[in-house]
C-alpha cells in the first residue's frame, strides 16, 4: 500500500466514486425517454407500421430538423408559424390574465360589480368556450385576432376565479389591522389584500398558461392562415403524420416554456409563500 | 403620572401626544365607555347579545386589564374601542372622539402577530409609516431603534418565517408602537406563547409601558397576568359580558417574576378566581 492511502480514502468518504446507479436514479426520466424511443422506433419498423399512420421517431426528429433549415432551403417555415402562434399565445395569456385578475378584484371588492357580472360570468363558465371557435372566426377574421380572443376567453375565468379565492382568503386580522391604522380601502388593497391573493393569482396563471395556447391552436384549426395549428391541419392533409407530430413537440415545447416562466415567476414572486404540493419532483 | 420623563428615551414618534389635547386634562379620560352594548346576528342564533350595558373608563396613562372567560365578547370590546367594528348601543370615546375617527390611529396587538410574510421583519415594523405616509427616514430609524429595544434588531432583515413564535410576537409589537400611538390596545398578545417566553414578555411589556407612559389596554384570560401588569382589573362575566367587578392593584412598580409570589399577588388571583366560581372549596359550602 502507498503511504497517501488513508488520505484518498478520506476524500473518497466526501466525493463518492462515480456510481452507475446514482447516475440513473438522476436521469431516469431521460434514460426512459430514449429507452421508449428506441423500443418505438424498432417496434413500428418490426411491424412495419406505414409512415402514414404512424412515423418513426427519426423520421419525427427528422421532420423537425428539416423544419428548422434556413427558409430560403426548406419550404415548411417553422419559424413563421412558431412565431404566429407564439404571439397570439403570448397575447392572449398577458391579455386575458390581467382582465381576469381585474375582473377577480373588482368582483370581491364591490357588491354592485359582483351582482352585474357574476351571473353572465357563472352562465359563459358552463359553455364549452372552444364552442365559440367559429363565431370568433366569422366575426373577429381569419388573422391572429380571432385566436387571441378566443384564448383571452379561455385564460379569463381561471383568473377570474382564482383571484377572487385569494382575496377571500386573505386573514381577517390583517384587514383589521389596517383597519386599526384607518388605512383607506386602496392603501388596505396594495399593502395587504393583492400581495395576499397573490398564491392563487399565480395558480391560474399556471392554468392560463395552458390555455392559451389551447385557444391560440383551436382557433387556428377552425381558420387561420398561419400558426402551428395551420402547419398540423395542412400536413394532415397531405399525410405527412410525421411533420404533423413535429407540430405536436413544438406545441409540447412551447407550453413547457411558457409554464416554466410562470413557475419561475412565482419562485421570485412568492419566496415567502409556504410551496405547495407539485409534480415537479425534486 | 409613571416615568413620563422616561418617553424621552424612546425616540419621538411623528405623531406624539401633542394630537390629543383633551387627554391632557384630568376631566377627560383617555378611553370612556358609557352603557355599551353590543348585539349580532348570528344564522344559527338570531340576535346575540354580546355585550351588556357595559360601563368603564381608562385614564391616561393607565395599565388596565380585562380578564374573562372565552367568547365572553372581550374581544369585541377591543374592536370596538380600536373602530374597527360598531356597537349597538351606548356611547364610546377614544380621546374625546368617536373610535372609528381617522385621528384615532391606536397600536393594535393580536393574539397572534399578524405579520406580512413577504415583508421584513424591519419592513412589517414599518408598515404603519407607509400606512400614515409618514416620513420613511424617520421611522425607519425609529424602527430600528424599536426593534433594538425588543432585541430584533439583527433579524430586521429576516422574512416572519425565519423567526420563532416569540420573536414574531416582539416584531407585532414594535408595529404596534411605530407610530408612538399614545393608546395601545392588546388582544391577548401572550396567548400563544410558552408559559417562559410569556414571563420574559411580561416584564419587557411593563417596561415597554413605564418608558413609554402609554396607555394600555389588555386583553387577557390569564387572571395572574393580568394582576401582574394591571392598575386596574375589569372582571368580565360570560356572555353577555358584563362588568362583573373592578379591582384597583396596589402592588408597587416596577414588579418583577419574585412579585408573583407575595401573599398580596396571590390575594388579588384569589378573589378574581372566586369571582368566576373557581375554588369554590375556599367558600362556605352551601348545601
Amino acid at each position: 500500500m502507498s503511504i497517501d492511502a488513508p488520505s484518498r480514502t478520506e476524500v473518497d468518504t466526501e466525493r463518492p466514486r462515480f456510481s452507475l446507479a446514482r447516475l440513473v436514479n438522476r436521469h431516469l426520466g431521460l434514460i426512459t425517454f430514449a429507452i421508449l424511443m428506441v423500443a418505438l422506433e424498432y417496434g413500428l419498423r418490426w411491424f412495419q407500421v406505414p409512415d402514414y399512420v404512424f412515423p418513426q421517431p427519426s423520421q419525427i426528429f427528422m421532420a423537425l430538423v428539416r423544419g428548422f433549415a434556413p427558409p430560403f432551403l426548406s419550404p415548411s417555415q417553422y419559424y413563421v408559424n412558431i412565431f404566429t402562434t407564439l404571439v397570439e399565445a403570448l397575447s392572449s395569456f398577458v391579455l386575458g390574465s390581467l382582465l381576469g385578475i381585474l375582473a377577480g378584484a373588482l368582483v370581491v371588492e364591490f357588491k354592485g360589480v359582483r351582482r352585474l357580472i357574476l351571473p353572465y360570468v357563472i352562465g359563459l363558465q358552463s359553455v364549452p368556450k372552444v364552442a365559440l371557435a367559429p363565431l370568433f372566426v366569422v366575426w373577429f377574421g381569419f388573422g391572429i385576432e380571432s385566436k387571441i380572443l378566443l384564448g383571452v376567453l379561455l385564460t379569463f375565468f381561471p383568473l377570474l376565479i382564482n383571484t377572487a379565492a385569494g382575496f377571500a382568503s386573505v386573514e381577517k386580522d390583517r384587514v383589521e389591522l389596517m383597519a386599526s391604522l384607518k388605512a383607506s380601502r386602496w392603501t388596505t388593497f396594495r399593502l395587504v389584500k393583492f400581495p395576499g391573493a397573490l398564491p392563487y393569482v399565480f395558480a391560474g396563471l399556471e392554468m392560463a398558461a395552458v390555455y392559451s395556447i389551447l385557444g391560440a391552436v383551436v382557433g387556428e384549426f377552425v381558420g387561420g392562415n398561419s400558426g402551428l395549428g395551420v402547419l398540423i391541419l395542412s400536413r394532415n392533409a397531405s399525410l405527412d403524420i410525421a411533420g404533423s407530430l413535429a407540430a405536436l413537440v413544438l406545441l409540447a415545447f412551447m407550453g413547457i416554456a411558457l409554464q416554466r416562466t410562470v413557475a419561475f415567476a412565482r419562485a421570485r414572486i412568492l419566496f415567502w409563500a409556504p410551496v405547495h404540493e407539485t409534480l415537479d419532483g425534486d | 403620572m409613571h416615568a413620563r420623563e422616561a418617553a424621552a428615551r424612546l425616540p419621538d414618534g411623528p405623531e406624539s401626544g401633542s394630537t390629543a389635547p383633551a387627554a391632557t386634562s384630568p376631566a377627560v379620560p383617555t378611553i370612556a365607555v358609557k352603557g355599551l352594548t353590543k348585539t349580532y346576528r348570528s344564522k344559527r342564533e338570531g340576535h346575540v347579545l354580546a355585550l351588556d350595558d357595559i360601563d368603564f373608563t381608562v385614564q391616561e396613562g393607565e395599565f388596565v386589564c380585562i380578564v374573562g372567560p372565552s367568547g365572553c365578547g372581550k374581544s369585541t370590546l377591543l374592536k370596538i374601542l380600536a373602530g374597527i367594528v360598531p356597537h349597538s348601543v351606548g356611547t364610546v370615546t377614544v380621546r374625546g372622539r368617536p373610535p372609528s375617527d381617522a385621528a384615532n390611529r391606536l397600536g393594535l396587538v393580536f393574539q397572534a402577530p399578524v405579520l406580512l410574510p413577504w415583508r421584513t421583519v424591519l419592513q412589517n415594523t414599518m408598515l404603519p409609516a407607509q400606512v400614515l405616509g409618514l416620513d420613511a427616514k424617520a421611522a425607519e430609524a425609529r424602527a430600528r431603534d424599536l426593534l433594538k429595544m425588543v432585541g430584533l434588531e439583527q433579524f430586521a432583515g429576516s422574512y416572519p418565517g425565519e423567526l420563532s413564535g416569540g420573536m414574531q410576537q416582539r416584531c407585532s409589537i414594535t408595529r404596534a408602537l411605530l407610530h408612538d400611538p399614545s393608546i395601545l390596545l392588546m388582544d391577548e398578545p401572550f396567548g400563544a406563547l410558552d408559559a417562559m417566553t410569556r414571563d420574559t414578555m411580561n416584564l419587557e411589556l411593563q417596561r415597554i409601558w413605564r418608558e413609554s407612559g402609554k396607555t394600555i389596554f389588555l386583553i387577557t384570560h390569564s387572571i395572574p397576568e393580568a394582576v401582574f401588569l394591571a392598575d386596574r382589573v375589569l372582571v368580565m362575566s360570560p356572555r353577555p359580558g358584563r362588568i362583573v367587578e373592578e379591582i384597583k392593584v396596589d402592588l408597587p412598580r416596577p414588579r418583577d417574576l419574585d412579585t408573583m409570589s407575595e401573599p398580596a399577588f396571590a390575594e388579588l388571583v384569589r378573589h378574581i378566581r372566586g369571582l368566576f366560581g373557581i375554588g369554590a372549596k375556599d367558600r362556605p359550602h352551601v348545601d
